[in-house]
């Protein structure tokens, strides 16, 4: 069976206490019920989310969307926000889960991944080298968003050229983004490019593109 | 009793039956009391157990869950909540389970009620939430293409060819051509066009039967028009090149004397490659002709290519192959059993990984890796055969799912059970007529979850 694995990422640091953690709760949920109503995504759609802060965990190991149950995303207290760490534990599920093809089994199609922060790796070596590892990994697309005016978009733009900036953390702004998220996820088996990346809806008015 | 009453008269002369109840009441109700506490507490703790919850369900797919696998010590338990939805609540002496066929989507709330012990006073509860997803195949919509797309194509479309009315002079029976081509159910969703195509054609003066199928890619965005094309140029080349062709029919026949000669092997091979190349570097620039006509990229009209020739002789069949792409052509013999896979499927690590006629590393230009192309060649020669199939990957996932089961000759036995001896819809392919393609056509509307491309197969027999 072709899955298309999605991977998603999420800051949990103190920062995204409140209304930003409660309008990305809804915003995911949002999401995967917009995703259950496409027939395509219900047949082929896994997903996993990896939360960072401190505490980097794999909150959903890789699920099919019809299976997938979303836990409540917990917020920590206060401290570190470490993206870097998060990325290593993305290469560690990926190399466990993502299935490529052989002679004798069906390949996935190219993951997706999305990222999404309000602030800045604070294990910036960390970050910088994980980076190359994710970046040597097939991705179908890679999208970071910044979500907020904290948020700093260089670090991103070294994982991929699609960063798209969130100018606040209100439930209007992340409901646009994982809107538009599902649209991109949709889209992800169909259609392959010539050169093997997915091409990318165009955005929402609320998200900007960073040039 | 009377045992007890012998032992506390060592310490009290009288002791009457009501005092003796007195007393054990005092001793036992109390630590039962507790007892019964701590057994309701535990019962409490199973029933709200973080982990107990109701798996997902969808519509219209047998659902099977137990919700409480230890139902032991409580007395009254029931859930209410599943009236709507079809599914039905069966409870045993150790479990309860919630079974059946949902017949509507939605989330739809679950309150477990209980009574430990019969006598309580109200009922216990938990609350869980169901949640019944829609199933993919009602979701499935037909959407038209919009009548103003460049390059329209058909969405379904089906061909016999008969290579002659008689029987041939030796009293065997011709082998005829069906060819079918359908809008996968990907496609269908969005409103977008059919991007496969396929020629068939059978030339009565040189007796050559000339076959082709073609893909076009998923994000090119005038790949219909591409694998239109490409099917259209091979087949014109090659009725043209074959109409000359006496030279290399003498090398086949040759060569038919003998299949472990190499020499004639490869005097044959490179015949081939003049025909079967040229043809497919000929589909190669008039795809680059309209792109530029276009003022475009020939990435946007990107294509797989499968084209098989093939020709009945005094000592049997032969068949030639060219193969760019995923897909399938295979000369399948019910009788040895055999089936012949003539290429190699271009694959990569990840699904919807393929080279195209077009990928700069097929024909860049006008230089290109002779040796690699030639290996894309395939050339036959069988006394008879059951089969010559072209498929796309439309089909040949769904009905093989990966490279070794395509080698695999029960895997073609299958498909080619499935195709004669299917349930709703036999298809006469051990003798063809107008029927036939029509039936093709129909049988290509199968559902197999997950595989909803656009589907394409001829077949020779």
């Amino acid at each position: 069976m072709r899955r298309l694995p999605v991977y998603i990422l999420v800051d949990t640091s103190g920062s995204m206490r409140g209304e930003p953690i409660e309008s990305v709760r809804v915003g995911l949920n949002d999401m995967l019920a917009m995703l259950r109503q496409d027939p395509y995504a219900l047949e082929t759609v896994w997903i996993s989310v990896i939360t960072f802060a401190r505490e980097v965990r794999q909150l959903v190991p890789l699920t099919a969307l019809d299976k997938l149950q979303m836990p409540r995303i917990e917020v920590a207290e206060s401290g570190p926000t470490f993206t870097g760490q998060s990325l290593e534990l993305l290469c560690q599920c990926y190399d466990k889960e993502v299935v490529t093809g052989s002679a004798t089994q069906k390949g996935d199609w190219m993951p997706l991944l999305f990222l999404l922060t309000d602030g800045k790796p604070s294990d910036v070596q960390l970050y910088d080298k994980q980076v190359e590892r994710v970046k040597s990994r097939a991705f179908g697309c890679i999208v970071a968003c910044a979500a907020g005016p904290k948020a700093k978009v260089d670090p991103l733009r070294l994982l991929t050229m699609n960063v798209y900036s969130l100018d606040t953390l209100s439930g209007t702004s992340f409901k646009q983004f994982f809107s538009w998220v599902s649209t991109a996820i949709g889209q992800g088996g169909k259609s392959v490019g010539v050169r093997g990346g997915t091409d990318l809806p165009a955005p929402p008015a609320e998200v900007n593109i960073v040039v | 009793m009377d045992w007890l009453k012998s032992i506390l008269r060592e310490k009290e002369d009288e002791v009457s039956d009501s005092r003796l109840e007195a007393f054990l009441k005092s001793i036992f109700i109390p630590k039962w009391n507790e007892f019964m506490e701590k057994e309701k507490e535990e019962i409490e703790k199973r029933v709200n157990a973080k982990e107990l919850a109701v798996p997902n369900a969808t519509k219209g797919k047998e659902y099977e869950a137990v919700l409480l696998s230890d139902c032991e010590g409580i007395a009254i338990l029931k859930l209410e909540g599943l009236e709507q939805t079809g599914l039905s609540v069966q409870k045993s002496d150790t479990e309860l389970r919630i079974q059946g066929v949902p017949n509507k989507a939605g989330t739809f709330p679950l309150t477990l009620r209980y009574k430990i012990s019969a006598g309580e006073s109200s009922f216990r509860s938990r609350i869980f939430e169901l949640r019944i997803d829609p199933n993919p195949r009602d979701l499935w919509k037909d959407r038209p293409v919009p009548s103003d797309t460049q390059y329209s194509k058909a969405d379904t479309e089906c061909v016999y060819v008969k290579s002659g009315t008689s029987e041939l002079e030796d009293g065997t029976p011709r082998k005829n051509m069906v060819a079918a081509s359908k809008r996968g159910r990907s496609h269908a969703h969005d409103g977008k066009p059919r991007d496969d195509h396929y020629v068939v054609q059978y030339s009565k003066e040189s007796e050559w039967y000339i076959m082709a199928v073609a893909d076009g890619a998923g994000s090119a965005k005038f790949s219909r028009e591409g694998s239109r094309i490409a099917c259209e140029t091979v087949k014109a080349y090659c009725e043209d090149a074959l109409m000359r062709s006496e030279e290399l029919e003498k090398n086949i026949a040759c060569y038919s004397e003998d299949i472990k000669d190499k020499v004639r092997e490869k005097v044959v091979g490179d015949g081939i490659y003049d025909i079967l190349v040229k043809a497919a570097l000929e589909a190669n620039r008039a795809i680059e002709v309209e792109a530029q006509k276009q003022s475009r990229g020939v990435r946007e009209y990107a294509t797989t290519l499968l084209l098989a020739i093939c020709k009945r002789f005094d000592f049997g069949w032969f068949v030639a192959t060219f193969w760019v792409g995923d897909g399938a052509i295979c000369l399948y013999d019910a009788n040895a059993p055999t089936a012949q896979l003539l290429g190699v499927p271009d694959e990569g690590e990840y699904a919807g990984q393929t080279r195209f006629l077009t990928s700069p590393d097929i024909f860049s230009q006008d230089s290109f890796d002779a040796a690699s192309v030639y290996k894309r060649l395939r050339i036959k020669i069988v006394e008879d055969f059951t089969a010559l199939f072209l498929m796309t990957d439309g089909v040949s996932d769904p009905m093989f799912g990966t490279a070794a089961h395509l080698e695999d000759p029960s895997k073609w036995d299958a498909l080619w059970e499935n195709l004669i001896r299917n349930e709703e819809n036999p298809i006469n392919l051990e003798n063809q007529n107008e029927t036939t393609a029509e039936q093709l056509l129909k049988w290509l509307d199968f559902w197999s979850e997950g595989n909803h491309d656009d589907r394409t197969i001829a077949i020779l027999s």
